[in-house]
Parts: structure tokens; sequence; C-alpha cells
């Protein structure tokens, strides 16, 4: 009896198509459920996934563009396109693409990092084509022109003020990166700086677009109650005819390693004191990342964790503590934010913090500890997975990063895998105290209602 | 058959004795269980020198129970792969937790524990007041919610909706043992009790863990909501929070709108998508779309058992803050006014009907609406019936929820920037103005 093979299958099916333009290179494991993978002969990554557990889609496409890609002045450029590309192109007034999609139920948005854009769409499944349509319609046909540039750049100078000049936590996260990264682009705030924001032209948009949104820097990730065939189809036609583009290499200057202590204060109107300290960490790519990721959530990660209930629960000289380690194609940060409660300072805190970091190099944690972590990784995924926009974010976010559709899964593998000394190898490798930046807010003065007495 | 018009399974109701109901929908998408036990009242219903007592109440049920220490119990939740928070409203108060399916009977046996048998230590109350407390006082680095506090304090002052379910400082401080073992004596009985499962839990499993966790709780009944009606003082008035170095405004306006016993509730629902429920609403349009004034504008009504606040917001920098709150109210009143077009209609409920998938594409979404019919005596087809609700309005319904509902002369607005800087404008860009007045940012 003749097996059936699905991805033989696709292959020859892909063969068949009228005009030909797309190739079907393979499928994923996507825990229980299959990914598979094609690619138009302009250079469009397409991934497949067939979720039929609720009649919708979700429809993303991610760029391999982001802050790292500006130059110094012209910071906070790709992000200005999260919002550009929701206005005129060629064929679409303004408003029109915002309206066509509401009109039919879509829930729609954009994210920019340091490595990457993503657009999406969600819709009602049978709907799912009118994102295909507009997507390879704002992927070149944009219309840049003065009064679209303008009104955008206002915009954005708010949504900065919004989230970095009248937030502290902004704040104090902008100086900590630029001061952490000197050389690298992940020392300049993906939102840009103000003044770069108010400088950008036409012309430095229309040069970034021609550059970056080509479709062999692109990645369409499709989830839901699709017909594969159809979509297919309907992607080809829409994006065949796009030219791929000459996307330039990277112009990065790597820092050089840091072997010193830098530190800053500021100081906000606020009634606490808080702690930003981080030191350089590994790259999402490499190995150590997950078992500092492990590490992390031993330290920080809910209210049984190490710092957490030294800080927050017995000595109660914190209220807020959290641990991050950067998700970044090149080596970023193991940060701690902490905010010290009224009545303490974060010198008292980082006491507690570096005894703890301290601990962690020279002793193993508890297996009981190393259970906590890895049940609450665990947990975190599965979260991630739960609805079909999820499954679609997580998709393009590690294809675009690692070129792996599917490197969710093999995390929680590695979690799995990390043992006591692993955590104790990488807190020796990169939590290192002479080599880290910190950044202090400070109270600009006695609490308002105080002050008005 | 198309995909849009595939049917979506049901939650399950059932009966678990004493008045308790048990609510459930099996999702094996992801192998994970939600389960949710909440209660029939909330805040709004503790004493108003204690507010905060709901909240406080239910995080003390994860800081001690028989044989367990709070550290234990921390522990424990975690290492299930589980999470369990606590949701505080005027009206309810609720657990939430999720866990992973293969830990499920080791949690349910835990969260029965923490139910029936907590042992409210005073340390440990003492501990979580003094979290609170420096929770509320982080909570002012936070300009919007600074205005989202002032506006619910003042436009609902003298009502049991003016206050917070977190508390104040002052109130938190002044919650005692009894206060929190009366409460869980009053509240933490069957016939106020909701049990929601959904995920990868069958129905016969769902009904034996909702019987786990019902059973051993004393009989009892609902506790009775005699809050009146909320109503709104007459006048437009204007409240600036004044905190230091803003370069930016956080701008709420609010009016009284409808309960959703209404029957102009949906009415004003569609009509508001109009005016800012969506990216390309009236408010957006103007405020950012064409002035590029904020990053969002928008407008919503809320739902709870009784009649709550429609409140429109944006958040401008400080230069353009008298403008675009002038703006802001020309485009209400030319709402309340003139209405929405068939047009503007036609389009609203096209958005409405067709993005209803997306407020029932998961099990749990699903099971939350039904928890919120059951919780806030919704009419039962609130969220079941949603599309044909919004199909029914016409242009004239639309515009009479509108007419009768918004009262343009009888408004707050609420403006958190450095008053130095804006208060004079503000005043001016408010046209009729019945009282203004400033306090500090830090002001319960």
């Amino acid at each position: 009896m003749a097996t059936r093979d699905p991805a033989a299958e696709r292959r020859a099916w892909a063969a068949g198509v009228p005009g030909r333009g797309l190739t079907y290179e393979r499928a994923h494991a996507f825990g229980a459920e299959k990914l598979h993978r094609w690619r138009l002969d302009n250079g469009l990554t397409v991934l497949l996934l067939v979720d039929a557990s609720a009649p919708v889609a979700s429809y993303h496409t991610w760029f391999k563009v982001g802050s790292r890609h500006e130059k110094p002045g012209k910071t906070g450029l790709a992000h200005l396109f999260e919002h550009l590309m929701f206005n005129e192109t060629e064929t679409m007034k303004a408003g029109v693409f915002d309206r066509k999609l509401e009109e039919n139920g879509a829930e729609t948005n954009a994210a920019t990092w340091v490595d990457w854009t993503y657009y999406y769409e969600s819709l009602p499944s049978d709907r799912i084509k009118l994102a295909v349509k507009l997507e390879a319609e704002r992927m070149s046909r944009l219309v840049l022109r003065e009064p679209q540039v303008a009104s955008e750049k206002e915009v954005v100078a708010n949504e900065r003020r919004y989230r970095v000049e009248d937030d502290v936590e902004g704040t104090a996260n902008e100086l900590l990166y630029k001061a952490a990264f000197p050389e690298h682009p992940y020392g300049w705030p993906t939102i840009g700086w103000m003044q770069d924001i108010q400088g950008f032209t036409p012309e430095d948009c229309v040069a970034f677009y021609r550059t970056y949104y080509a479709p062999n820097n692109a990645t369409v990730v499709v989830v839901g109650d699709i017909r594969e065939r159809d979509l297919l189809l309907a992607i080809r036609d829409a994006y065949g005819p796009l030219p791929a583009q000459i996307v330039p290499p990277e112009d990065i200057v790597p820092d050089q390693p840091q072997l010193e202590l830098r530190e800053h204060e500021i100081r906000k109107p606020t009634a606490t004191e808080k702690l930003l300290l981080a030191f350089k960490g590994p790259a999402l790519g490499d190995a150590d990342h997950a078992t500092l990721s492990v590490l992390s959530e031993v330290l920080f990660g809910g209210r049984a964790a190490r710092l957490y209930r030294s800080l927050v629960v017995e000595q109660e000289l914190a209220i807020d503590l959290r641990g991050w380690v950067s998700t970044f194609r090149d080596p970023g940060l193991f940060e701690c934010w902490a905010t010290a409660r009224e009545g303490h300072t974060t010198r008292e805190v980082q006491v507690v913090i570096d005894a703890a970091l301290a601990g962690v190099r020279s002793d193993v944690v508890t297996e009981d500890e190393l259970a906590r972590a890895k049940a609450r990784l665990e947990l975190g995924l599965l979260q991630q997975l739960e609805t079909i926009p999820g499954k679609a974010e997580q998709i393009g976010f590690y294809e675009t990063v690692l070129g792996d559709p599917t490197h969710a899964f093999d995390r929680v593998e590695a979690y799995r895998r990390t043992t006591a000394s692993d955590l104790r190898r990488v807190a020796r490798r990169y939590l290192v105290d002479r080599a880290r930046t910190i950044v202090r807010v400070l109270p600009e003065g006695p609490p308002a209602a105080e002050a008005a007495q | 058959m198309s995909a849009a018009r595939k049917v979506l399974p049901a939650p399950a109701r059932f009966d678990l004795g004493g008045g308790a109901v048990g609510l459930h929908e099996a999702s094996h998408a992801v192998p994970l269980v939600s389960i949710a036990v909440a209660f029939r009242s909330g805040a709004g219903v503790e004493p108003a020198d204690k507010s905060g007592l709901a909240r406080i109440a239910m995080r003390m049920l994860r800081r001690g129970c028989e044989g367990m220490t709070a550290e234990q119990i921390d522990f424990r939740i975690d290492v299930l792969g589980a999470e369990m928070a606590v949701d505080t409203s005027s009206s309810t108060v609720a657990i939430h937790a999720q866990v992973i399916a293969r830990n499920v009977e080791p949690f349910v046996e835990l969260l029965v524990r923490l139910l029936t048998t907590p042992t409210f230590p005073e340390d440990e109350l003492g501990r979580l007041k003094r979290e609170t407390i420096a929770e509320i006082i982080e909570g002012r680095d936070s300009d919007r919610l600074v205005a989202q506090k002032a506006m619910q304090r003042t436009f609902f002052e003298g009502h049991p909706y003016s206050r917070n379910a977190g508390g104040t400082t002052r109130t938190v401080a002044a919650i005692g043992r009894e206060d929190v073992r009366d409460f869980y004596r009053r509240r933490v009985v069957q016939g106020n009790v909701v049990v929601a499962l959904s995920g990868d839990v069958t129905p016969d499993g769902a009904a034996e863990i909702a019987r786990k966790l019902v059973a051993p709780l004393p009989a009892g009944a609902a506790v009775v909501d005699d809050m009146p009606e909320p109503t709104m003082r007459p006048g437009r008035r204007l409240l600036v929070v004044d905190k230091p170095e803003r370069t930016q405004t956080q701008i709420l306006v609010g009016a009284m709108g409808t309960s959703p016993h209404d029957a102009d509730h949906v009415p004003l629902v569609v009509a508001n998508a109009v005016f800012g429920g969506t990216f390309t609403s009236r408010l957006m349009r103007e405020v950012r779309s064409k002035r590029g004034w904020s990053y969002g504008a928008s407008a919503r009504t809320a739902v709870d058992r009784h009649r709550q606040a429609w409140i429109m917001w944006t958040f401008p920098a400080a230069t353009d803050a008298a403008p675009c709150l002038e703006l802001m109210l020309s485009l209400m009143d030319a709402w309340v006014r003139e209405g929405v077009t068939p047009r503007e209609l036609a389009f609203i409920q096209r958005y409405l009907v067709r993005s209803h998938a997306f407020e029932i594409d998961t099990a749990a979404k699903r099971l939350h609406q039904a928890l919120d019919v059951e919780l806030l005596g919704l009419p039962a087809d609130y969220y079941s019936g949603w599309t044909h609700h919004v199909q029914a309005v016409d242009a004239a319904t639309a515009n009479a929820a509108v007419k009768n509902r918004i009262r343009t002369e009888d408004l707050l607005a609420v403006v958190v920037g450095t008053a130095s800087q804006v208060l004079e404008p503000l005043r001016g860009a408010m046209g009729t103005l019945a009282e203004s007045s400033v306090i500090p940012f830090d002001a319960e």
C-alpha cells in the first residue's frame, strides 16, 4: 500500500501551478501541528499553519528591518514606518486602508523593535484575502509625501512624550541602553531621538522604503482556518510581480567588551527611587540564552523567586522587581528593574541584589528552585500559543530573528535540559559586577501634596 | 459552508447546589486549564472607610492556610506551572487561575485548601497592607492611572462607584484582621459563587472540579447589591490634576451613560463606536489623523450592573491640550446634536458584526462572557445575541440614545498636567464652566 506523503504532494502541486513562481520548501513540526514553508521566486517567504479552532485567521508580515538598520541622525525611521504604512498608497487614499479592514471586521496593528518590524491583520477567515491584497499593495506602492510624513512625525513625537519623556521607566530604560551600547545601534531608542523624529524628510522615508520593504526581506505568516491552496495562489498573484531588491549588507559596529562599571543618576517627579542594573548578555540564538532565562526566573520570576522573596516579601525594601534577558539577534542585556519602597534607597536594594548574584555565582541553586523556574517558563510558552494571532507572532518572531520558526519549542526543551550547574556557569560568565551598567532614578523633591501644604 | 458561519460551541451552565453555579467550555488547543472562582459582590458593597477590603481579603487567601505558610503556597503554585491572580471591580471579585493540564488535580486540591482553610495570619495581613500601599504610591508614576482614578472619584462622588477597588493609602491602612475574616464569612459562601472552567478539561472533569471547590463552602445567600443608581452633578466641571514637568497631558471627558438593561444601551454602544470606537472613528480622525495631536483617542461606554459613565480620552502635548479639549467638546456637541449618518451607521454595524469573531474566538473568551452575564446579571442574550442586537439598531434609535443620554451641559473634564502651564487655557476651552479646581497628583 502506498504511503501518503503530504510534503511530496505539496511539491508536486507547486510544480504544476500555472505560471509557477511558487516553491514548496519543507514542513516544520510546530508542536503536534505542521507548519509549511513556501517561497516565491522573488524571495518572499510564506509560512502557513492551518488551525481550524475558530473561523478566524491571522496574517503577519515580518520585515527584517528595525532600528539596528538606521544611522545616527536618522534614528526612529524604522518605527516611523509603522505609522506611515497605514497611510496613502498609489491606489488608496489616506484612510481607505483602515476603513477597508474595519469594514471587514479586522483587528490590525504593527510593532517595531531593534531587529524587526511587523504588521498584522486578524480577520474572519473567509475575508483573509483582503489582507493579501492590502499588504502586497503597501509593500510596493506606498505614497510618501510631505503631508503624510509631517502628520505622522507629530503623532510619533506625541507617542515619544507618552512612552519616554513623561514616563519614568521609559526615560531610565533609554538611558540604560545608551550607556551600555555606545557604538552598536542597540544604544539608540527604537522610537528615535526627538530631534531626529522632527527632522525626517519624505526623501529619507522613500530611500528607507525602497531599501528594506521588499519581498526578499519579508516573511508572510498565516495561521488560522485557511484553505491553503486558495491562499497560496492569492499570495503568488498579489506578490509575484513585485521585484526583489538588493538589501545592503549590515554596517554594524560592535561594542568593545565592557570592562568597567557605567553608572548614571537622573531625577524625576516620582515618590520613590528606581534601579536599573544590567549586564551584557548573550544573543537570542546563543545556547546560553535559554540558560540565563532560567536563571532570571529563579531570581525574579514570581513571588517565590529568590530575589523577589528577599526584597519584596521579607525585607520589604522594594515593591516592583523584574528581570529580563534581551531577546535580540546580537548580544543584548540581562536586565534587572527594582523600585525601592518609600523611605528606602536603591543602594539598600542593590546590596541585596549583589549578594544574591554572588550567591548564584558561588553555589548551585536548589533542585526545587530549578523545577519552579522551568514550570513557570513552560506555562509562559503555552500561554503564548493559546490564540491564533499568538501562534503567528511566535512563528514570525523566531523566523525573523533566528531563521527558525519553531524555535519556541526548542527553547522549552532547552529549559528542561538545564541543570543547576549550568545556571552557575552562566552566572559566572555573564554576571560580572565590575562590567555592568547602572541607572538610578531619584525623586526630585517632596511629594506634591506635602509641598502644597 | 463558509468558514465565518461555522457554529462555535457555547459554555455549558450547571447547578452546583446552594445557589452556586458552574460554567464550562472545553478546548484542547493547548494543554492549559483556566479556572475562575468568582463572587457576585465586589468593592461597591464594602465600607467606604475600608475601601480595598475585597481585594485585600481575596489576596489573603494565598497568604496562609491550614498546614501551609504563604511561602509554601507561592512555591506550590509556581512548581505546578500555575498562575493565580485576584481581579476586583465594583460589582465582583474573582480569583483567576491557569495551570498546565497535567497538574490540574494537585492544583485544585491546593485551591480547595486556600478557599476553605485560610488562616489570615496577622503578620501576613500587615505585610500585604504595606505592599498594597506601596503599590498605590507607585501607581502615581502613571499619568493615565492618575487621570482614571481622579475621574472615577470625582464623577461618581458620593456613590460606591467612586471608590477604587484597590483602596487608598488611608483606607487600606484601616483594614483589620476582623474585617478580612468578616468579609470572608459573608462572601465566600455557596450562594455567592460562580465557578468557571475552560481549556483542556472534559465536561465531567470540570463538573467534578467545580463540586470539589464549592461543596466544602458554607451555605449562604448571595450578598445583596443595594447600591442606588448613580447620578452626576449638573454643570460643566474641570478638574486639573497637577503634576510637575509634564510635556503631555492626559484628558478624560465623562458624561453619564447607560445601564446594560436600558433599552437604548446597545444603540448608544453602536453610536459611540462611530464617535470613538475604532481607528477611523470621528475622534481618532480629527485628533490624530488630521492634526497629529495625540497618539491615541477613543471613547467608550463601560458595562456594569448599574448605570455607568461614557468617557472619551486623548493625551496631547501640553501645548496642544486646550485646542484639543476644545475640539473634543465640539465633536461631542456635533455628535449629540446631529447624531450619526445612515452611512456611518451601516459601516460601524459591519465592523461590529464581523469583528465579533474576535470576541468569541477562544473558549476562554466565550466563557468570560458567560461569567459576566452570570455575575453582573446582564440580559441572558447580551453577548450570545450581540450581532442581532447591533443589526437591529437604526439611525433613529442610535441618535435618540445619544441625544437622551449624553448631556453636553453636564460633564466632567479631568486633565493631568502641569497646572501652571495648562489651567487657564483649559478653562477657556471648556466654554461654559460651572466649576474648576486643581488637586495635587497624589491626592486621594
